[in-house]
């Protein structure tokens, strides 16, 4: 008799706790810019897996993602767990509003199968783990190939070579004595400080927090001037041109090399067929210097149910759905089995990406580097395109922003 | 008991009158208390603290310091000048334009209500609509804008209206005139059109010109409707940002930031609300002095 009571008292709670657990929502953020978004098939995979745990996958554009993140966790109305790049992370720490999740981490099985290495890279100042990695990328050279063999162009392996190259890839193939080929797409508007960071950033000495003032320095950024207002070597849009722009233009055969990362190479290969290779940055003033994308998951500190945040996000990054996710962002998987059996790219980009991970870096881990990002960064480049500062006055100006 | 309802009534009749205006106001004036002037109140109370949104837990006072601050900074000076332009060419393009139209479309002609309807439409698109269309008008690759002036060689090589800081305003300028003329023409044709044809008839038969019954009948016809139309329009031109927004972000460098979007990028990317705040209040204060005097100085005109 008591044992019945006992048993129905436990299957009463039992019961109770399943339906307290089937209100649980977990409201999450991302931004993909693919239109061919594999989302709804994760929710209802995890769904099926998880019963009683809903997830409200919303996709943000790229664009505004970190206002509307940092906006939404001032207003009271952040998601619970959220795609994040290791630049934001040491504002929202700042902010608190970010989960520790090491011990989550800790004893999760699917720890030992993410790729070596990411788990500290992506830890905070502070010691604490925050981030679970979710995918990667390094970026690299694009060239064409058949322009280079036209002319009789090496692949430049440094800066000088690159210029060179660049001048000679500047021409009218047409005829019309319209200039309609240019050496290479760079990104002036937001973002393009990956660009400008490897003609600067690799040479000795030089980092975002030192030696940026330097001769050394200053001779990045005025490289990077000199390409676009003596050699004339970028499209006359370049101060403006984001990254729909310069994936744009090259696919369309209006440049002829560009930085970017494998995100894009399966849809240069749609366009451009064989006609499309990568290779490492090139070599300027003694080093390389490429960035290292990433990109991880972390649960939010407002978020109601952590333990269902936790199981999503970490659903994410494991075997098999890891790979279904970064089919559609074409990055790279951060589980070790997803990459082994990694066959959606051609096999010179992810070559191109191997090779350029001894020297890819993060941006450092510190509050300023968000201003960096956003604003500072661009409205600087653009003003050094224009005339309107010099390569010197760029460079004391990020020096500034990160000596506060 | 009729009769001693009756006084009871009459007594009770003037009271409801009394409250019945203010109770058909409060909603109105509540949601404008509400959703416009706490946040301005609010506004102004930021900009006198040190408020960076991801340091949410330091609010300090310091007074006007993100005033003085505002006025050494040289990005605000470079936004101000350009929101100067911005409005002075912009307002009397679009009313200029908006005039003509309406005077055209105030003849009989056939089709008339057809292109009556078109001429609504850039002031109907949104206007990220119309921000982006420009965008793609102006492109230096595939644009038309340079593809019809290659065509007739009014230019050597294709230009990059956008990118190029000694085009980039003046380009955007012209999209929002394309944007608001429609705004005028539509109020000035309202306002012919209650202009009585028998002065036209009188003036006609006196022998005045075709320019004289413009400049005597027509123009003071619809100078109340044009005051009108200018003062609006000067209040939402100068509000604006979302066009530049999204054509150029304010690039490139600074050479298209206006002083609403400067306070914008400050506050929304920056995360700087005590300085966005300074900026906006600034902006605000500006604008009502040049709204004073042109209510004043046209005021009197009209009378």
């Amino acid at each position: 008799m008591t044992f019945k009571k006992t048993l129905g008292l436990a299957s009463v709670l039992a019961l109770t706790a399943g339906l307290a657990h089937a209100d649980s929502t977990v409201r999450f953020w991302y931004h993909f810019d693919n239109a061919d978004n594999p989302m709804d098939d994760l929710v209802a995979a995890f769904e099926e897996a998880n019963p009683g745990i809903k997830v409200e996958a919303e996709n943000i554009p790229w664009n505004s993602y970190y206002d509307q993140l940092y906006t939404a966790i001032i207003g009271g109305s952040a998601p619970d767990a959220a795609m994040v790049k290791m630049f934001a992370q040491p504002r929202l720490v700042e902010m608190g509003a970010l989960e520790p999740i090491g011990e989550r981490v800790d004893a999760w099985d699917g720890k030992d199968g993410l790729q070596d290495n990411l788990l500290e890279l992506t830890r905070a100042a502070d010691g604490q783990t925050y981030y679970l990695p979710v995918q990667y990328v390094v970026l690299y050279l694009y060239y064409r190939p058949d322009m280079f063999e036209e002319l009789g162009l090496a692949v430049p392996q440094t800066c000088d070579d690159f210029r060179e190259a660049a001048r000679a890839l500047t021409r009218d193939t047409n005829g019309d004595g319209q200039i309609n080929v240019y050496g290479f797409g760079f990104r002036g508007a937001g973002g393009g400080h990956d660009h400008w960071g490897s003609f600067t950033l690799g040479r000795e000495g030089v980092s975002l927090t030192e030696g940026l003032t330097s001769e050394a320095g200053i001779a990045g950024t005025q490289f990077v001037a000199d390409l676009f207002r003596e050699d004339g070597v970028f499209p006359p849009s370049t101060p403006n041109d984001g990254f729909q722009e310069i994936i744009g233009t090259f696919k369309a055969g209006r440049t002829a090399m560009t930085i970017h990362h494998i995100g894009s190479a399966n849809g240069m290969v749609e366009a451009l067929g064989d006609n499309v290779s990568a290779t490492v940055v090139p070599e300027c003033g003694g080093g390389r210097w490429t960035a290292f994308g990433d990109e991880s998951t972390a649960i939010l500190s407002s978020a109601e149910d952590k333990e269902a945040a936790w199981k999503w996000i970490s659903f994410l990054s494991s075997a098999g759905n890891n790979a279904l996710f970064n089919e559609a962002t074409g990055q790279l998987p951060v589980v070790k089995a997803d990459t082994e059996t990694w066959s959606l790219h051609p096999q010179r980009f992810v070559q191109a990406t191997v090779d350029s991970l001894p020297f890819a870096e993060l941006l450092p881990n510190v509050p300023e580097t968000s201003d960096f990002v956003n604003t500072v960064w661009a409205t600087a480049m653009q003003r050094v395109l224009i005339g309107d500062i010099t390569a010197e006055q760029m460079n004391a100006q990020i020096a500034d922003l990160y000596s506060n | 008991m009729t009769q001693a309802d009756a006084p009871d009534r009459l007594h009770r009749r003037p009271l409801s009158r009394i409250v019945l205006p203010y109770a058909m106001l409060s909603p109105a004036v509540l949601v404008t208390l509400a959703i416009v002037f706490f946040p301005m109140v609010q506004t102004v109370w930021m900009s006198l603290h040190d408020y960076v949104l991801f340091r949410p837990h330091a609010f300090d006072f310091v007074g006007l310091k993100n005033f003085r601050t505002a006025l050494n900074d040289e990005v605000f000076w470079i936004s101000l000048r350009h929101t100067i332009i911005w409005m002075a060419a912009t307002i009397p393009a679009q009313l200029l334009l908006g005039l003509v139209t309406a005077l055209l479309l105030n003849q009989s002609f056939p089709w008339r209500p057809l292109a009556r309807a078109l001429i609504i439409i850039p002031w109907a698109l949104p206007s990220v609509v119309i921000a982006l269309m420009w965008v793609w008008i102006y492109d230096s690759n595939y644009g038309i804008a340079n593809e019809l002036l290659l065509r007739v060689g009014l230019i050597q090589r294709a230009i990059p209206w956008l990118a190029n800081p000694d085009t980039a305003l003046a380009a955007i300028i012209l999209t929002l005139t394309w944007q608001g003329f429609p705004f005028f023409a539509v109020m000035i044709l309202a306002g012919l059109q209650s202009i009585p044809r028998s002065y036209y008839e009188a003036a006609s038969i006196d022998g005045a010109s075709a320019w004289r019954q413009f400049w005597h009948i027509t123009l003071p016809g619809i100078s109340g409707v044009i005051v009108t139309a200018v003062l609006l329009r000067t209040i939402w031109v100068a509000n604006s940002f979302d066009v530049i927004f999204v054509m150029t972000g304010g690039g490139p460098g600074y050479a298209t930031h206006t002083l609403p979007l400067y306070a914008f990028i400050k506050a929304r990317t920056n995360l700087d609300f005590g300085y966005g705040s300074a900026i906006a209040t600034l902006f605000t204060l500006m604008l009502m002095v040049i709204v004073l005097l042109y209510l004043r100085r046209t005021g009197k005109a009209v009378q």
